[in-house]
C-alpha cells in the first residue's frame, strides 16, 4: 500500500514537472509578402488623404493562385513534420468572417442583449500569429530558361525583427514547370529556415523571450512619467529600475521616454515565473502593473496585451 | 580415417583463413579512412527528407575509399554540412553545431560508425555503383581520391539524433 502511494506521488510529481516545464509555444503562419501580392495583381488600391495606397488582397490571392497554395501546403507539411504545424491563413480568414457573422446574429436568450464589442475589439479581428513567415518568389526568365528566386523570412510580430531566413536562386531549367521549380526551391531552403528558427529558439531559452513594453497615460490623469515619488525619483526612472531588477540579466533598452509615454524594446523576460508557470508579455507586465498600483505609487492602470510579445500599461485608470 | 581428418583440417583452415582475410581487409578499409579525411559536396535537390551528396574519400586503395563513402557521407552531414553550389544547392549547416557535444556522446558515435554500424540505415547509393572516370583521381603516387554519389536520409537521421538528445528538436522546451 505504502509502495503504491509512493509510486503515485512520483508519477504526480513527474507530470507536474512536465506540465509546468513547457514554455508558451509561439504560433506561426505563412503570409505571401506585399511585394508578391502587388507584383501579381492581388492588391487593393485606395486613397488615403490625397496619396494612393496599395494593400495586399490575401483572400483573392488564396482563391485565384494555386501556386501560393502549393508552396504553403508544402511548407506546412514540412513544419508539421518538425512538430510545428502552422496556422493556415486562408482558414483563419474564413474563420474570422464566420465568427463575425455569428457574433452579429447572437442574442441573449433571457435579456435579448447582443455581444459586447468596442471598436478596438473589432480592429483586433485580424489574422495574426506570433511569428509571420513572409513568402516571396519571382520567376526569372531568360529565353526558354527559367529559374526561381525564393525568399522566406520569419518575422517576430511584436519586435518586428527578422528571426529566421532562407533565400536564394534555384537551378535554371529549360523544361521544368514553375510548380516543379517552386517545389525544389522549398525543399532546398526549408532546412536552412528551420535551422535559423532553431537558433532563435535556443537564444530565447538562454536569454529569455524578447518583448516590447509600452507605457502610456490617459489624457485625464493629472500625473505623468516625470512626476516624482517617495525618494524623489521620477516615475520613468522608477519603471526603469523595476525592469532592471526583473529582466533576464537586466537586459532592456529604453527607446523612447517623454512625460506622456515610454517605449522599452529588447526587454528579455524569463520564460517561467517563480512558481514554474510559463509566462508571456501580459503575465510579466501584470507584475509591473501591480507594482505601480500599490503603495507608494497608487497609480490605477490598465493593462493591454498583443500576443505573446507586446504589452502596454495605460496609467491613470482602468 | 586419417585421410578424412586431414581433409577436414585443410578445408577448415582454408575457410578460417578466407574469413580472417575478409575481416582484415574490412578493418584495413576502416583504418585507412578512420581519420575522417573526406570532402562532401551537394549534388542537387533530392527527394523530401533526403540530401543528395557526393563524397570524396581518400585512400591508398580505391576500393577502401569506395567502401567508406557511405560512412563519410553520414559523418559529413552530422559534423560538417556543406557549402551550396550549382544544381539548386543551398548551403547546409551540420546537424551538430557544437563539437563538444560529440565528445559527450563519444560512445554512441563509436558504435554508430563502427563497421556495419547503424549509420547504414541512413544512407543509400544514388548510382548503380560504378564510379565515373572523372570521380577516380590519383592525387599522389600512393593515394586515390574517389567521388561517390549517395543519398543521406537527412530527416530520419536528425530524428534519430533527437531521440538520443544529441540534437535539439524544434519543439524542445515548448
Amino acid at each position: 500500500m505504502k509502495e503504491s502511494k509512493l509510486i503515485f506521488c512520483l508519477v504526480a510529481l513527474f507530470s507536474f514537472t512536465i506540465v509546468f516545464g513547457q514554455a508558451k509555444k509561439p504560433t506561426l503562419m505563412i503570409v505571401p509578402s506585399d511585394a508578391w501580392c502587388i507584383q501579381n495583381g492581388y492588391s487593393m488600391t485606395f486613397e488615403n488623404q490625397g496619396s494612393t495606397e496599395k494593400i495586399a488582397d490575401y483572400k483573392r490571392a488564396f482563391q485565384e493562385n494555386p501556386e501560393v497554395l502549393q508552396v504553403i501546403s508544402q511548407i506546412n507539411g514540412m513544419m508539421a513534420d518538425r512538430g510545428f504545424p502552422l496556422k493556415n491563413m486562408e482558414s483563419v480568414i474564413k474563420t474570422i468572417s464566420s465568427n463575425s457573422a455569428e457574433d452579429n446574429l447572437r442574442q441573449s436568450k433571457t435579456s435579448g442583449s447582443e455581444i459586447a464589442e468596442n471598436p478596438i475589439d473589432e480592429f483586433k479581428k485580424a489574422a495574426k500569429a506570433d511569428i509571420i513567415i513572409q513568402l516571396t518568389w519571382t520567376v526569372n526568365k531568360t529565353g526558354p530558361k527559367k529559374s526561381i528566386n525564393f525568399n522566406l523570412q520569419g518575422l517576430d510580430s511584436y519586435t518586428d525583427k527578422q528571426i529566421a531566413t532562407a533565400t536564394g536562386t534555384g537551378a535554371p531549367s529549360f523544361s521544368a514547370e514553375t510548380p516543379v521549380l517552386l517545389s525544389e526551391a522549398v525543399l532546398s531552403h526549408m532546412d536552412n529556415f528551420t535551422n535559423s528558427l532553431q537558433s532563435h529558439f535556443d537564444d530565447m531559452f538562454e536569454n529569455g523571450r524578447e518583448i516590447i513594453v509600452r507605457i502610456q497615460k490617459w489624457d485625464d490623469w493629472d500625473g505623468d512619467l516625470e512626476t516624482e515619488y517617495g525618494g524623489g525619483d521620477e516615475l520613468g526612472f522608477v519603471i526603469e529600475d523595476w525592469l532592471q531588477e526583473n529582466t533576464v540579466k537586466g537586459r532592456f533598452n529604453t527607446t523612447d521616454m517623454t512625460e506622456n509615454m515610454a517605449l522599452f524594446e529588447q526587454v528579455r523576460i524569463p520564460l517561467f515565473n517563480d512558481r514554474g508557470n510559463a509566462i508571456d508579455a501580459r503575465r510579466y507586465v501584470r507584475d509591473l502593473s501591480k507594482f505601480l498600483s500599490s503603495a507608494p505609487y497608487n497609480i490605477s492602470n490598465k493593462l493591454v496585451m498583443k500576443g505573446l510579445g507586446r504589452a502596454t500599461i495605460i496609467l491613470g485608470s482602468k | 580415417m586419417k585421410r578424412s581428418y586431414l581433409l577436414f583440417t585443410i578445408v577448415f583452415m582454408l575457410f578460417a583463413n578466407f574469413g580472417a582475410q575478409a575481416q582484415w581487409k574490412k578493418g584495413k578499409a576502416h583504418k585507412d579512412t578512420t581519420i575522417w579525411r573526406y570532402d562532401i559536396e551537394c549534388e542537387g535537390v533530392a527527394k523530401q527528407g533526403a540530401k543528395l551528396v557526393k563524397v570524396w574519400s581518400y585512400s591508398k586503395n580505391p576500393k577502401h575509399a569506395i567502401a567508406s563513402a557511405m560512412r563519410n557521407a553520414v559523418h559529413g552531414i552530422i559534423f560538417n554540412g556543406y557549402a551550396g553550389g550549382g544544381q539548386g544547392c543551398t548551403s547546409l549547416q551540420p546537424l551538430l553545431k557544437d563539437p563538444s557535444i560529440a565528445e559527450e556522446h563519444e560512445a554512441f558515435f563509436d558504435a554508430f560508425f563502427e563497421e556495419g554500424g547503424e549509420y547504414l540505415k541512413y544512407v543509400s547509393a544514388a548510382t548503380d555503383g560504378s564510379i565515373a572516370p572523372g570521380d577516380r583521381l590519383k592525387v599522389s603516387r600512393r593515394e586515390y581520391k574517389i567521388g561517390v554519389m549517395v543519398n543521406v536520409m537527412y530527416d530520419q537521421l536528425r530524428k534519430r539524433l533527437e531521440k538520443e538528445n544529441i540534437v535539439k528538436s524544434l519543439t524542445s522546451g515548448f
